[in-house]
């Protein structure tokens, strides 16, 4: 045991003046009696019975004195070497990936590997010297500084408790560099990495990442958790083809060492659907595509995988148990063709997803119903029906448009068919492989001209009474657009603009993990950091434990049985005083 | 407060009272029941004294020679009484109390008044006050029963007083016991030894005192009983010598030898004080028993006059 401030001892001198004032206080008073000879008897008797008397008298004084030495010492604040981990300037780095939430601590299932990982922490902080500094870097996503250099404690303790595991992958790469900027120049830096060795970490480039940067100081590693047993959801995806009901399919995996019994649920909108008993060996995965028993309407879907009831393996991590998927295929949108007759336009429709297509004749004219969208393929309705409209090619003017002349675009013009690129609607859209014959000149003020030649607009689109309306001036016939890709991907985007896909949100909270390399909870011996292999740390370093506190709380207990011990004695008789009141 | 203010002078008259009829009585009621038939022996003359039985005057003696004398018979001599005070400076006790004021003076009624002993207040009698008290009663009840009575100072200047005898001495006993000073130490042993010796004519002998004293009383007992006396002893303790009222660190000084004595006292050293206390006054009755002497123990501030009508006369020493 060691002393901070030996100067302190010093005060022990003020022992003299509390025994010169114990034996001041202690000059008795005098009083005059009939006769000594009873009471020297009775003191007689007393030192008989106790001899510890004179202790007994001193007691007050001997309290006083060890309470001076509590304090004394207090001052002096003693210390003990005690082997740790870092010393000097210190970053601590917590690794907060989702592997840190692997239960497989030996302290139970509710502590998890980030809570070993604050626990080591603590006790490097405990251990610090009064000029360490330390600052605490929790690497998540992003790093992420949780307290900065500070030689308190109360702020590291109160950034420690307050940190928390994440969902993803940690950054390593970013939260070095961060670490080793505030380390530049200073004499002696450590870097304590507290982590499980996953991701980055391993180093190893079967992952494609590039290994991680050395960085200056001394590097610690501090390995946490124990166990590899896990099993996760690795994917999970819905499928559509055009005219078929959806599929799903799903993928799990056992990184464990044993053979996993579990039990896979599958619900559509909270609707258990299925649930089956599934085996999977140590280290392989099954992937499967689940019945959904024709169900073809439904907006969410969840995979949940746990144990089965009498299994004996164990799954550590929680977090890659359950997957998620949105499908909003149910939602499909009506579409009413009125063409005389086109078959390009009628195939390139229906090869578009959830698009109910509809043909009607010309002259038959307009059937009734409710349609999300109406196509007039070379005709002009003498009344508009409600929804969304597309007219190609049409012959005669509307309320919405004045139909003009027929404009013929020679042969060998060299004129280009200019698409307005930066309209979000035509990302894809490129005519500059399409030919055209000829087109009627339409004017719509309230449009915007999407695709313009040099003598006129070939398509126009905008809002108007609170519909999506659309023109195309000129017939497919007089083109080869009909041929083109682009053709294909002009509808698409024609659809998409008119019927913008809904979006169906997940459930509050739902996160998928499908990271194979944090479902890999087997914890790594190693860490490799710019091509060096850092091992396991040992206590190398040497840090403090003060004991001034204890100290002082032993004074104060001191001071409270000496101020009882004190009234105790000098307290007088109370049943006396009544009596000589009662005789006078 | 004066020794004797009006009350306690009517409680003396009242103590003579019970006790002059009560021994005129026994003495008429004896001599009946008792001697009837028998001859009775004459033994002596006494000068006669007013109150005296007129039956008992020798008729041939006062008409010869002019003196009356009143015969006295075998069974009928008179008692010696002798009363030793103790008036060591220990039984001028209690001590001085913080608030004690100064006492006043007695209303001018024409007595004399003299200061008591320092120390006592109002309604707490010094030791020696209580002392003088009794000794003023139980020598009034002599004197009205013509006893011979004589009055010793052990300690102090060491005066005697008397032997006299009948009523009209009773003025001159106040005035000599009021006169009497406490101080100096003395050793009873000693003193009671010493008066044993001198005996004159032994009778009944009542000790007043504290016995505070290391050797105790057992061979003055044992001289006094010898040559006859019978022995009664009144030990006088004040209140907080039986229960004391001090606290704390002490150093108590003895007021005959000035020794200091250093105490701590706190509630256990005053039950052990408390226990010594009662163990020592119970070994002084067991001396006194032991030698057929009475012990009556009595407290400075109890009612002297019932000490005497009732503790005393339960004891056999006052009729």
């Amino acid at each position: 045991m060691q002393l901070l401030t030996p100067l302190a001892l010093l005060g022990a001198l003020l022992a003299i003046p509390i025994i010169l004032l114990y034996m001041l206080r202690l000059r008795r008073r005098e009083v005059v009696v009939s006769s000594n000879f009873l009471w020297a008897q009775v003191i007689r008797d007393q030192e008989a019975n106790t001899p510890w008397q004179r202790l007994r008298r001193n007691l007050l004084l001997i309290l006083q004195l060890i309470l001076l030495a509590a304090i004394v010492l207090a001052l002096a604040r003693p210390f003990q070497i005690v082997p740790t981990l870092g010393a000097g300037r210190i970053a601590v780095l917590i690794d907060a990936s989702a592997s840190m939430n692997a239960t497989d601590s030996p302290g139970g299932d509710s502590i998890s590997r980030f809570d070993q990982a604050r626990a080591i922490a603590r006790e490097v902080i405990d251990a610090r010297r009064p000029d360490d500094v330390i600052t605490l870097i929790r690497v998540g996503a992003a790093p992420d500084v949780l307290a900065p250099y500070t030689s308190d404690a109360d702020p590291l303790y109160a950034a420690l408790d307050g940190a928390q595991p994440g969902l993803g992958a940690a950054d390593w790469d970013a939260a070095l560099t961060l670490a080793a900027a505030g380390g530049a120049g200073a004499a002696d830096f450590d870097v304590l990495i507290i982590s499980d060795g996953g991701g980055a970490l391993r180093g190893t480039a079967t992952d494609g990442g590039r290994a991680l940067p050395a960085i200056p100081g001394d590097l610690r590693y501090i390995p946490v958790g124990v166990s590899a047993e896990n099993v996760g959801i690795t994917a999970l995806a819905v499928d559509v083809l055009p005219g078929q009901p959806p599929q799903l399919f799903t993928q799990i995996e056992n990184f464990g060492t044993t053979a996993a019994d579990i039990v896979i649920d599958l619900r559509a909108d909270d609707v258990l659907i299925d649930a089956i008993n599934q085996t999977i060996p140590a280290g392989s995965s099954f992937s499967f595509i689940p019945d959904l028993g024709g169900l073809d309407s439904f907006e969410t879907v969840r995979v949940g995988v746990t144990r089965a009831a009498d299994a004996t393996s164990v799954d550590h991590l929680a977090a890659d148990d359950a997957a998620w998927a949105v499908y909003d295929g149910g939602a499909t949108r009506r579409v009413l063709l009125i063409s005389a007759g086109s078959l390009f336009l009628e195939q390139g429709l229906r090869s578009l997803p959830r698009l109910d297509v509809t043909l009607a004749d010309p002259a038959s004219g307009i059937p009734t119903g409710n349609y999300d969208l109406t196509i007039f393929d070379g005709f002009t309705p003498p009344r508009l029906p409600a929804g969304d409209l597309l007219f190609i090619d049409p012959p005669e003017s509307s309320p919405l448009f004045t139909v003009g002349a027929l404009t013929v675009i020679p042969a060998d013009a060299i004129g280009t068919i200019r698409v307005e690129r930066d309209d979000p609607r035509l990302t894809y859209v490129d005519f500059s492989g399409v030919n055209l014959l000829q087109f009627r000149q339409v004017t719509a003020p309230w449009a915007d001209v999407l695709i313009r030649a040099d003598d006129g607009a070939l398509l126009l689109a905008g809002d108007i009474d609170g519909r999506q309306v659309a023109i195309m001036p000129f017939a497919l016939r007089d083109s080869d657009l009909p041929l083109n890709i682009q053709f294909p991907i002009l509808l698409s985007a024609l659809t998409d603009w008119f019927l913008p896909p809904t979006t169906v949100a997940l459930p509050d909270g739902a996160v998928n993990l499908f990271d194979p390399a944090e479902s890999a909870i087997a914890p790594t011996a190693t860490i490799t950091l710019g091509g060096t292999v850092v091992t396991p740390a040992q206590e190398a370093e040497f840090g403090q434990r003060e004991y001034w506190g204890w100290l002082a709380l032993a004074a104060l207990a001191i001071a409270l049985i000496e101020w009882i011990l004190y009234h105790r004695r000098m307290r007088a008789p109370g049943i006396l005083n009544l009596r000589r009141k009662a005789a006078l | 407060m004066p020794l004797f203010d009006d009350a306690a002078r009517r409680k003396l008259e009242q103590v003579t009272l019970v006790a002059s009829r009560a021994r005129a009585g026994a003495i008429k009621g004896e001599r009946r029941s008792s001697k009837r038939g028998t001859s009775i022996e004459f033994a002596d003359y006494r000068d006669y004294v007013p109150g005296d039985d007129l039956r008992r005057l020798d008729w041939n003696v006062y008409a010869r020679l002019d003196r009356p004398l009143t015969k006295l018979y075998e069974d009928e001599e008179d008692l010696a009484v002798h009363l030793l005070l103790d008036a060591s400076a220990s039984m001028d006790y209690p001590a001085p109390d913080a608030d004690s004021s100064p006492t006043p003076a007695g209303e001018g009624s024409g007595q004399a008044v003299v200061p008591v002993s320092k120390g006592s207040r109002e309604g707490v009698a010094s030791k020696f006050d209580m002392a003088r008290r009794l000794i003023a009663g139980l020598g009034v009840i002599a004197l009205t029963a013509n006893d011979r009575l004589t009055i010793t100072v052990l300690g102090g200047r060491g005066e005697s007083f008397g032997p006299v005898r009948g009523r009209g001495a009773a003025a001159r006993l106040l005035a000599f016991i009021e006169s009497v000073r406490p101080g100096g130490a003395v050793d009873l042993d000693a003193a009671l030894k010493g008066y044993a010796g001198r005996a004159a004519r032994p009778g009944l002998c009542v000790l007043i005192s504290d016995l505070m004293v290391p050797s105790g009383i057992r061979d003055g007992l044992n001289a006094l009983v010898g040559r006859g006396y019978q022995v009664g002893v009144v030990h006088v303790l004040a209140p907080t010598e039986i229960d004391p009222t001090l606290n704390g660190d002490l150093r108590l000084v003895d007021s005959e030898t000035g020794a200091a004595q250093e105490v701590t006292l706190d509630d256990s050293l005053r039950d052990l004080y408390k226990r010594r206390l009662a163990s020592w006054r119970d070994g002084l009755a067991a001396d006194c028993r032991q030698r057929g002497a009475a012990f009556i123990p009595t407290v400075s501030d109890a009612p002297w006059e019932k000490i005497i009508l009732s503790d005393l006369r339960r004891a056999g020493l006052v009729k």
